[in-house]
């Protein structure tokens, strides 16, 4: 609802107020007309009545929220000495935490007000987890500081709501019975306008009630746009404090992303054993079944057929030759020792086996952690694999700065674009997991893949991990 | 026979070699499915599975062996496997012993003790790897009835569990076939089990016993 203009103090002290106001600001614009409408419909509108039962409802859940907290800390404060203190504190928080979700609800069904729920309390098992995680809980005490600081919003929503309201009423109706009682306003603000001594009685009687009648006028249709200033202030607190934990929220997308690198890591070793099994190994176990004919043939005394003793070995030998290469790429893909050296052998290598061409521009100052150049080669390689396979390219680049803490790989093809996340195949599911994995050290992975344009692939990685 | 195989450099050497050896192959296979036809189509007497075969490159072809067994009624099914699961082994001996091997893929390298085996099971008999063997005798709970054994009668039992016949368990040992005979009746006396006459059956029975 705010135009956050920066720089303009003028108009963002305009956009808080209207904020707080609650103006929808496409609606009022800065019209007179449009203004005036409403303001002339505003006491009428259901919002004001929302926010009318808000304050009749709140308040009174204030209080009680309020006796409640100062109770149970009260009782839990003396009782502290004793086990049974630190069962009703806790027992506090809880209920207080609670309460918080009452005012929530109240607030996301009177209000419009949509504060997402903060995580749900989870307690370490047996009787004492439960104590523990309960006084250590930041959202219960954060729910708790709301109701105490609820109480002196909510009295104040009702002083301005109910004294301009009353006053309303009370001046608009004045003509009517006005004079027979003291000739005093009755309550609130307009007490302070019109008391005794300031446009009362004597001649100026007429006039006194005319100015009466005005001044309701003037409350009446003011009214809504005081309580909804007053609310507006509640709405903020309540937006900090009633809020899901910060704190817990990161805790949870790193515990997201802890759980997928473990994933990842099972996923990747067990993909290595399928590949020593079915490669290496099986080439192994037909080695020595080659040999062991040879031995068989060579210990035969009868008839011995060397070319066929000869082929064998042959056969023997080859295979040996071509479990050397499979293990040397296996290990290649596990870690590729270049990597030792620095990032930019390995790139240059992977750029100079890629078929298409590809350039390697390369400037870093600070050389990140081996494991954020490990990640980064992965990255590299995958992509590059992308591009040989899918993208029709004739010439790829691949740059790699360092800026502020981050080092940021570009890889950029001049092939046909559409590369995605969402899409199902083999080459997304490689982006997929490169992108967990530049999740889970808090990097980024960008993608910007028009149809038939070039494709340019930013990964943002923390220099160290 | 039939080979069923993933690893086609492994099936090009198996084929080569049990040719070579006088073995009539009809039919080299992939994968579980294919056995399956194969099977149906050429009716081998002998079905040389790895265990471990596509999809799910678990236990595909276990399951194939057991149910081939319960369909084809004298297929002698010699499994291979990279690893031995004791798992496997009991699986596959759960009903008969007869015309069931279960080897490690290194058995491979000892040629002549693989197609020995190949020919025990073809014709009906036994071929457990020792290593089952060892696994087996260790895990028992009949350890003491076992430590009781003398040294050759444990070998004799080893050589006896694996599904070797007297014959042969007389040939690795180097003694009489008379010996034999005497150290595996002096063994079913301790174990208390009755001396049955084929070999397999009495492959079943110390098995059984082993792992009661």
């Amino acid at each position: 609802m705010t135009g956050e203009r920066a720089g303009d103090t003028g108009v963002r002290m305009r956009a808080l107020v209207k904020e707080m106001a609650g103006v929808v600001s496409e609606k009022a614009g800065d019209r007179p007309r449009e203004l005036a409408r409403i303001i002339w419909h505003e006491p009428f509108a259901k919002r004001t009545w929302s926010e009318f039962w808000f304050l009749t409802i709140g308040t009174p859940l204030a209080a009680l929220g309020l006796a409640f907290v100062l109770l149970t800390i009260g009782a839990g404060v003396v009782l502290a000495i004793t086990f049974f203190g630190l069962a009703i504190l806790a027992l506090s928080i809880r209920g207080s935490r609670g309460l918080g979700g009452l005012h929530r609800q109240l607030a996301r069904g009177l209000l419009g007000e949509e504060i997402a729920e903060p995580e749900p309390f989870v307690h370490r098992p047996g009787f004492l987890g439960w104590l523990q995680s309960a006084l250590r809980d930041r959202t219960g005490w954060r729910s708790m500081a709301y109701v105490a600081s609820k109480v002196p919003l909510a009295f104040l929503g009702i002083f301005v709501g109910f004294s301009m309201w009353w006053d309303a009423f009370y001046c608009i109706t004045y003509p009517i019975w006005g004079g027979r009682g003291n000739g005093v306003a009755a309550f609130g603000i307009p007490r302070i306008v019109f008391g005794s001594g300031f446009f009362s009685g004597g001649q100026w009687g007429f006039l006194h009630g005319l100015g009466i009648f005005l001044a309701g006028i003037l409350s009446f249709f003011a009214a809504p746009w005081a309580v909804r200033v007053v609310i507006g202030l509640d709405r903020r607190v309540m937006r900090v404090l009633l809020s899901p934990d910060p704190v817990a929220v990161r805790v949870r997308s790193l515990e997201e992303a802890r759980a997928q690198t473990v994933d990842s890591s099972a996923a990747a070793m067990r993909r290595i054993e399928r590949d020593l099994h079915d490669g290496t190994q099986a080439q192994l176990v037909a080695l020595a079944m080659r040999l062991g004919m040879a031995k068989e043939k060579l210990a035969e005394d009868t008839q011995l057929d060397l070319d066929q003793v000869r082929q064998l070995v042959n056969d023997a030998h080859r295979g040996a030759k071509e479990a050397i290469i499979e293990l040397r790429d296996l290990a290649r893909g596990i870690h590729p020792p270049a990597l030792d050296i620095g990032l930019e052998g390995a790139l240059a290598t992977l750029a100079a086996r890629c078929t298409v061409p590809t350039s390697l521009t390369l400037d870093l100052g600070e050389r990140p952690t081996p494991a954020i150049e490990a990640i980064a080669y992965f990255c590299v390689a995958e992509l590059l694999a992308n591009v040989t396979q899918h993208a029709k390219a004739s010439r790829a680049s691949i740059t790699c700065t360092e800026h502020g803490g981050w080092l940021r790989v570009v890889v950029r093809d001049d092939g046909t674009g559409g590369a995605s996340l969402s899409r199902v195949g083999s080459s997304s599911s490689g982006l997929v997991g490169l992108t967990d994995r530049v999740h889970a050290v808090d990097g980024r992975l960008g993608i910007v893949s028009p149809p038939r344009g070039p494709t340019v692939v930013t990964v943002d990685l923390p220099l160290h991990a | 026979m039939v080979i069923a195989e993933d690893s086609a450099i492994l099936r090009d050497g198996l084929v080569q070699l049990l040719a070579d050896r006088g073995f009539v192959i009809t039919d080299a296979v992939a994968d579980a499915d294919s056995l399956w036809r194969s099977v149906e189509r050429e009716r081998p007497d002998v079905a040389v599975v790895d265990i471990r075969m596509p999809p799910t490159f678990t236990d595909e072809g276990l399951r194939a062996a057991i149910e081939l067994r319960r369909h084809y009624e004298g297929l002698g099914i010699l499994l291979f496997s990279q690893y031995i699961e004791t798992r496997y082994a009991a699986e596959l001996l759960a009903d008969d012993a007869a015309g069931i091997g279960y080897l490690l893929k290194d058995r491979v390298a000892d040629v002549s003790d693989f197609v020995e085996a190949l020919r025990r099971v073809a014709s009906g008999g036994t071929a457990l790897d020792p290593e089952v063997v060892t696994q087996l005798l260790g895990a028992s709970r009949h350890s003491d009835s076992i430590s009781v054994l003398s040294v050759r009668e444990k070998e004799v039992l080893s050589l006896m569990a694996e599904g070797r016949s007297n014959a042969a368990i007389a040939l690795a040992l180097v003694i009489s076939e008379g010996a034999v005979e005497k150290h595996v009746a002096n063994i079913f006396t301790k174990f208390d089990l009755p001396v049955s006459q084929s070999d397999h059956r009495r492959v079943l029975a110390v098995l059984r016993f082993l792992d009661s």
